[in-house]
This record gives structure tokens, sequence and C-alpha cells, in this order.
């Protein structure tokens, strides 16, 4: 009966339509929730992207997981001791997707395309850039921007093919999408999926590959699956051959299957609480540090997690130099400190086991966004408050709506959220007087903070002093308690190992073209 | 019957615009905005105010209402600003696939409920009759998302029988169609039975009957087509829910349409998607009930008439 229905079924869809049947050395890749809905592959004027921007968009930098840059587009550079120049080597016989040319010239031509976009602050110390050679050239700088190389590896760094941009205007990245990566653009449906085609000229793949190119594979399809049960049933059934983001608690059921292998890379995002400073009873330092001090992180990283990623002790992810802050400062769970900073405060235990002064209960608010994991966190979080005398009541809010409530500034008390940053100037952007309520929902509004963040974003002119003066700036947020650390998720991903083979080691801060050419399809 | 047509059409322009303002209000009532999805780390106040007036955010709502409209009477849906597409290439391209869902929905939905609901009136109070109606009961009060989930578990992944998701062959167009479908199955037999029971108890049917006619034949050729008014007027509106329902269906199979692009732009305040989106869905629902009540007019005089 099975056979024969399906049978029938398969031939009427036969009639009516080609069915996706892989040939051999294709794959099928899904990207969820967090990238599906990228509207183009324009690099230079889109505010998200996908990861099959970087099969079809080389950088001139590549970030590794260890924070360490690798030349992709550039084979060196070098910055003027005063941080005033920077010069560039540029890989020779590169060519894009429609044979024009790579070099100086391009550079010369892409910089100044940033100009009133969204994306302009990642070039916008630069003054000028100046053609040296064929294949060199310098930036001068307006000011010195020890954070320009980072900027350069960032996924919005693509270069696009000068003509062909310049032609298709609004349509690049859409109609077409002309870079010099792996593969190239054979066809883009929004929200749907992306038909990539090997580029055979590939040979200039970086040292972070072992295969510089071209690619093993021949033809790449990247659906775009938002639901991550579908797309972990599609994983299961062989409708996909890769899931690019895993969600934690999918991991026990995956490892179970025989045929699919997780691999785990070191995370970029942060899960932690911050508490606003700027109303009661958090105006007063003890009861953050208390509140801090409450959350258990290594309870939350065994249940919830399984082991999988790391208890968060500062604000930024352990990979970068600037979170190898003094141990002192490091915020870990202190139960019996929690207390004895409550009791210090006056806030003492009722016979319900939560505190109260001056008649007033120690009762505030805790939110959250829609989602299971945050919804787990914060119950957890909720539970482990409650243990030192806090009755924390959740709200949950959609993404768009939280963002909307924390700008009224004096609504929110403690919240549970997450950034996905590999950069230390992450603190600037949640911490900076400019931003209250919203990115800076803490509220801290503090004088040597915001002298150190001077410092530290606008006065630093090597990578070095940088490090040093953003580790100060660190380690002084921490000394405020203006957020408690939660957790570091790792950046899983799960793959068919009938399907693919992946190199046994994943370079870089995610999974892209770097190990992408490295993957073997089955024949 | 022409006269009644034109009615019903000018009525339908108040109707809009009521429709189109309340589309508008609640959207852009609702806390958030789009400039947050754009917004890069690093950015300044400055940039979030001249990107707010780009948007044409910073006027008055009433303003934003008032200009939405000018364009949308020269037929342009405006820009998506995430998307940054005009809103009716994206209309065009999701809603053929909206539409091929809930047709084929709808059609399941109609064969099968008016099917079941006259088994269960020739069957009354029977074990068929309490069988069918509660398997339709389940199907129907069961979370379309949930039984989507278990549709692609049992035949997807178990029985292998159909794609998991996506929109790239014939095939996987069945589960969201079944998912779909039987959301409707249950009111639309419901109905029949209903309506049949009420026709079965006149006085043309005692006739029938006394004829000597078999109640095969009585119900099937008779009672059964006299039942469909109230049937045509549920589909009318079902016209709407149907591509509404469809929402989250699109979303759980991976499928491009209306619902998925409308969830998607939801979650960012997309406004100009959002209200290009909804006023599709509320024009759906508009022109299926006119079009049921036009099909109503036609197969009964007393309507049209009664209209007059």
């Amino acid at each position: 009966m099975r056979k024969s229905v399906k049978a029938a079924l398969l031939s009427a869809s036969l009639l009516v339509s080609v069915p996706a049947i892989v040939q051999a050395q294709e794959a099928i890749f899904a990207v969820t929730a967090r990238e599906v809905g990228a509207p183009s592959y324009n690099p230079i004027t889109a505010t998200k992207l996908n990861s099959a921007n970087s099969l079809i968009f080389d950088r001139l930098l590549l970030q590794d997981a260890d924070q360490s840059f690798h030349g992709l587009l550039a084979t060196s550079w070098e910055s003027s001791p005063d941080g005033m120049q920077w010069t560039f080597k540029l890989k020779p016989g590169v060519k894009f997707h429609n044979g024009e040319p790579f070099n100086a010239r391009t550079i010369e031509w892409w910089v100044p395309k940033f100009a009133g976009t969204e994306n302009a602050y990642t070039v916008a110390a630069i003054e000028r850039v100046e053609v040296v050679d064929d294949l060199t050239v310098r930036f001068h700088m307006k000011t010195p921007d020890p954070n320009l190389l980072f900027n350069l590896a960032s996924s919005f760094m693509g270069v696009p093919a000068p003509k062909a941009y310049d032609a298709l205007g609004d349509k690049f990245g859409v109609a077409e999408a002309i870079g010099t990566g792996p593969f190239k653009m054979e066809k883009f449906t929004v929200g749907q999926q992306t038909v990539l085609v090997r580029n055979d000229d590939y040979t200039w793949g970086s040292d972070l590959s072992q295969n510089k190119g071209p690619a093993k594979i021949k033809r790449l399809t990247v659906r775009e699956i938002p639901e991550d049960s579908t797309a972990f049933l599609e994983l299961k059934t062989g409708g996909v051959d890769l899931v690019y983001t895993v969600p934690t608690d999918f991991l026990p059921r995956l490892q179970a299957e025989k045929n699919i292998k997780v691999m785990t890379i070191p995370g970029t995002e942060i899960v932690y609480m911050p508490i606003n400073t700027s109303v009661a009873p958090f105006t007063d330092i003890k009861v953050r540090e208390a509140v801090a001090l409450a959350i258990n992180q290594k309870a939350i990283l065994d249940t919830l997690y399984g082991g999988a990623g790391a208890a968060a002790h500062t604000f930024l992810i352990s990979s970068l130099e600037e979170a190898k802050v003094d141990p002192k400062y490091q915020i870990s769970y202190n139960p019996d400190r929690a207390r004895a900073l409550l009791d210090e405060a006056g806030w003492k235990v009722g016979a319900n086991g939560i505190r109260a002064k001056d008649g007033q209960p120690l009762q505030v608010k805790l939110w959250t966004q829609n989602g299971t994991e945050f919804k787990r966190i914060t119950e957890v979080v909720q539970a482990q408050l409650k243990a030192i005398g806090v009755q924390a009541d959740i709200t949950v809010f959609d993404a768009s709506t939280i963002n909307a409530q924390y700008r009224k500034k004096t609504e929110h008390q403690l919240a549970v959220r997450s950034y996905s940053w590999t950069n230390a100037d992450i603190i600037d952007w949640f911490f900076s007087a400019k931003r209250l309520g919203y990115p800076n929902v803490s509220m801290l509004d503090d004088p040597q903070a915001e002298a150190l963040n001077d410092t530290a974003m606008n006065k630093s002119k090597t990578w070095d002093e940088r490090v040093r003066n953003f580790r100060a700036y660190h380690e002084y947020v921490l000394s405020r308690f203006a957020f408690a650390p939660i957790y570091e998720p790792a950046n899983s991903f799960a793959f068919n190992t009938k399907k693919l083979t992946l190199p046994a080691t994943i370079r870089g801060t995610r999974l892209t073209s770097q190990s992408i050419i490295d993957t073997d399809a089955a024949k | 019957m022409f006269d009644y047509i034109l009615r019903r059409l000018l009525f339908l322009v108040p109707v809009f615009f009521a429709v189109s303002f309340v589309i508008f209000m609640i959207i852009h009532l609702v806390p958030g905005d789009p400039i947050d999805h754009i917004l890069q780390v690093g950015s300044t106040d400055q940039q979030r105010a001249a990107m707010t007036a780009r948007y044409g955010l910073d006027k008055p709502l009433i303003a934003q209402y008032g200009i939405w409209l000018i364009k949308l009477a020269q037929g342009d849906l405006g820009e998506a600003i995430i998307l940054r597409q005009p809103v009716t290439d994206l209309i065009v391209q999701n809603l053929p696939h909206s539409l091929t869902l809930g047709g084929l929905a709808l059609i399941f939905s109609t064969v099968v409920g008016i099917a079941a609901g006259a088994i269960a009136a020739l069957n009354r109070d029977g074990w068929t009759d309490r069988s069918v109606m509660t398997v339709i009961l389940f199907g129907s009060t069961v979370p379309s998302f949930w039984l989507g989930l278990l549709m692609i578990l049992l035949f997807a992944v178990q029985l292998e029988w159909f794609p998991v998701s996506g929109a790239r062959s014939a095939s996987a167009l069945v589960l969201p169609v079944l998912t779909v479908g039987l959301g409707g199955v249950a009111l639309i037999a419901r109905v029949t039975r209903a309506a049949m029971l009420d026709i079965a108890r006149r006085d043309f049917v005692m006739m029938l009957h006394a004829k000597g006619l078999s109640p095969w034949r009585i119900h099937l050729r008779h009672v059964l087509r006299h039942a469909m008014l109230p049937v045509v007027t549920i589909l009318g509106l079902r016209i709407g829910w149907i591509l509404g329902g469809a929402v989250t269906i699109e979303y759980v199979f991976a499928r491009p349409g209306l619902g998925s692009l409308l969830i998607t732009s939801l979650g960012q305040r997309d406004y100009p998607v959002v209200q290009g989106c909804l006023l599709m869905l509320a024009i759906a629902v508009m022109l299926g009930t006119l079009v049921g009540d036009i099909v109503q007019a036609a197969m009964d005089p007393r309507i049209r008439e009664g209209a007059r």
C-alpha cells in the first residue's frame, strides 16, 4: 500500500513539475530563523546578509576564531606608526565572476561607495584611497582607526565587481551578484533559496583553507527555513545536507541520529541580564551586585545546555583579548555574598522567603523576549533570584516591542537579552550614556565610564593600545554591576555524514567560505 | 441582478476605507519600529533621526496615512523598508503561492466537508454520523501549526511520502493543503449536515418520499442542492480565512507566500509590507464575501428581490 501510493504520488508530481533531485557533487544547505529573509546580496548597502554571502564575495581579510586576521584578497598589510596610513598588498591573478580584474583600482572605487549607506561606519575613518601600484593600495586616514582590520573582515566588506555594480544599480544583489568568491550566484529567490554554482577559476583561497580552490562542491543550494523544527526534520530525512545554526535544545536529538554529526565552534554571542541602574531598588549598587551574584552560570550551562558552550563571567566573548580582565572583576555565582549584601542594604527576609524593606517587598520586573531559549533561561533566572529573596515577575515581549519599551527608560528593571558581536566596541554600544534606554538598557550614565569610553573609542592609536583601553573600560563597567553575565553559547551546526565530508577543524568565527571550499559532497 | 451587484460593489468602497484606516493605525500603534532592524552597532542618534525622516516616519500618523492612501490610489503600495523592494513586487511574487495553497485547500475543504456533512446527515445519530463529526472536530480544533508539524512527522519523516518543506515540487503542496484544508472541513461539514437535516423536514421532501424515490436519490439530488445555499455563504467567508489561515502554515513548511512575508515583516515592523499584505487579505475577504453573496443571489431570487 505504502509503495504503490508513494509511486503514484511521485508520478503525479513528475507530471507537473521537475522534482528537486540532487546530482552528485551537489549539496543543499539550510539557513534558519536569524538568517532568513536577507533582502539582497549587496554587501555595500545591505543591513542583513546570510551565510551564502561569503561564498559569493571575498573580503580583504578574514578573522579566525582566535581573533587573528588572515589575508584573502589582501596578502599583507601594515600601518604607519601614527596610524594615519594603512598599506595593503593585494593578491595577484584574482578575477570577478564576470571576468573583471580585481586590483588596486577596485579598492579605490569600492571604499567611497559606502558613503551614505548604513555600513558607512566601517570605512568612516578613511579619508582617501591611493593607488600605489596595480596590487598596492594605501588608505589615508582621517584619524587613527585600530579597528580597521576588524571592519574590513566583517561580512559586509565583500567586494563586488565595479562595472556590474554600477550597471545594475538597485538590482545588484537581487538579479545578479558578482564577486570573486568560490561560488557564483545562479538564482536568488528572497526568503526561499539561493542557487550557487562553483567558480571554476577560483584559486586564491586563504590560509584558513587547505584547498585554495576551486571548491569541491559543484552546485550548492542554500535554502531558507524559518522554523527550527522543520529544518531539523529536513536534515533528518535527507532533504538538506547541512543546517548552519542548530538551537542548543536540538543538540541531544541530533547527536542521537546515526548519520548526523554536530560540530561546534567558539560562539560569538553572550546572554546577559542588564540591570536598570536608574530605578529603585537598583540605584543601590549593593542590590545590583547581589542580583548579579545570584546568577548560577554553571547550573544554567549544565541543566539547560548539557555543558555545551561556556559560563559567561564578563560582558565579552572569551576569545577577545579585552575579555581577559583582572579576575577580581569577573562576576560569578556567590549566593552567600548576595544575601549578605541584601542584608546590608536593609532588605530583610520575610515569612514567605521574599525580602522587604520599609514595608515594600523586593519585587522586580524581569523582561524577556519571545523564543524558547529566552523563556527557559529567564525562568531559571527567576528561580535563582527567588533563592536570595528577590521576587521577579516575568513579562515576555516580541523583539520589536521590547526595544520600544526599553526606550521608555523607567519601565524596566531586569531583563534577559543577548547580543552577537566579536569586537569590544560592543561595550560602547550597550553602555554609552549617548544611548540611554536602548541599546543602553542598563541606563548606565557614569562620568568615569564615559571618560574611559572616550579613551577606548577615540584615543587609541594602535591595536594593543585599544585592547588596553577597552579592558580598562570593561573592568569599570563590570565594577558597577550594570549587568549580570549568564551564558556564552557555542556555535553549532549539523550535517549529514553520508552526504558531506567537512574538514576536521573549522577555521574562522563562523562556517563560511574558508571551510566550505574544503567540504566534499558524496559522489 | 446587475443592480444587486452594483449596490454590493458600491458598499465595498466605504468598507475599504475603513479597513485601510484600521490596518494602518494598528501596525503603527503597536510598539517597535523598523529602524531598530536597520541600525548597525555604532549608529548615532543623528543617523537614527535621518533614517526615520528618510522613510517618512517622523510625520504625524494621519499625514503618513494620507500619503499612503494617495500612493494607493496610484497603484503604489510603497517600498519595503527592510527588504528594499517595491511592496507591489513582493506581493506579486508571493501572492500566486498563497492563492495556489489557499485555492487547493478551499477545494479540498469544500469537497471533503460537503461529502462528510452529507454522509453524517444520511446516517443521523448513527455511529457513522458520530465518527465522522468526531474526526472532523479533531482536525479543526487542533492548532494548525501543531497539525502541520504532525503531518510532517507522519507523512514526511515516518512514511517518507512527501517532502518535509519547501515549494520545489507539486508533491510539496500536499501536506500544507491538507493542513490548511482540514481546518475548514469541520465548519463546512457541520453547516452541510445541519442544512440537509433542516431541508429533509420540508414538505416537498416528504412528497418525494411519498412518490417512492429512494432516500439516496432524494438526499443527493434534491436535499443537498437546497442545502448548498448556506454552504455558499460560508465558502464566501472562507476565501479570506483560507488565505489568512495559511500564514503560519507557510512558515512551518518554509513555503513562499503572503503568510511568510507577513510574519517576517511583522516581526521587523516593516510597515509598508505589513500594510500591503493585510490589505490584500482584507480585499480577499471582501471579494470572497461579495462572490458568495452574488452566487447566493443567483441561486435564490428571493435574496436579490429582498435587497431592493
